[in-house]
């Protein structure tokens, strides 16, 4: 495969953003390779009704 | 280095308001970033907090090995930089978080992973007696 980039005037008046969070990128530039990876978990079991106790590991 | 990675980031104004929890601000390039965070969330419904509680190998959200397919096709990529400058005139970013990456500036491999656990406490409620 062939792949033919021709990079021309590129200007952006402004960005706002709230937050980045979590190893998220925000990036003014070029890179050759990005990999992103993500896990989140909120099980029926992390919903925990009751009286206030510490999280105790298994 | 390869020649693609020429272009200049040009920015004329940054206002950052919290940088935190290893978060990095890098003005300038980079060959390699490598981000990671683990976090356990927990939100109670009142106020109480333990210290030093739970632990990342309780859950299996830490454990589980995240698959990454390699990058197998073969493509021979030719970039021609006719404007070899990025402009931005403004950014305006609040907060910047949990090993979270602002770069002005160009890198070569970047590989970021994000691990979150999220748990909730709610106090019983008492008016459901039955």
């Amino acid at each position: 495969m062939n792949f033919h980039v021709y990079n021309r005037d590129l200007c952006v008046g402004s960005i706002r953003i709230i937050g980045v969070a979590s190893s998220s990128l925000l990036m003014v530039g070029d890179t050759q390779t990005i990999q992103l990876a993500s896990v989140f978990d909120t099980p029926p079991e992390s919903l925990i009704i009751g009286p206030f106790v510490p999280l105790t590991p298994k | 280095m390869i020649p693609m990675l020429q272009r200049t980031s040009v920015v004329n104004n940054i206002k950052t308001d919290t940088l935190s929890f290893s978060s990095i601000l890098e003005i300038g390039d980079s060959t390699f970033i490598q981000g990671f965070s683990r976090a356990i969330a927990v939100q109670r419904e009142a106020e109480a907090f333990f210290g030093n509680e739970a632990d990342f190998k309780s859950y299996s959200a830490f454990q589980i090995p995240i698959p990454f397919s390699p990058i197998s096709a073969n493509i021979s990529m030719h970039t021609q930089q006719l404007s070899p400058i990025i402009k931005v005139q403004n950014i305006d970013i609040i907060g910047v978080s949990a090993s979270s990456i602002l770069q002005i500036g160009s890198s070569n491999h970047i590989s970021m992973e994000a691990r979150v656990e999220h748990i909730r406490q709610l106090l019983p409620d008492y008016t459901d007696k039955k």
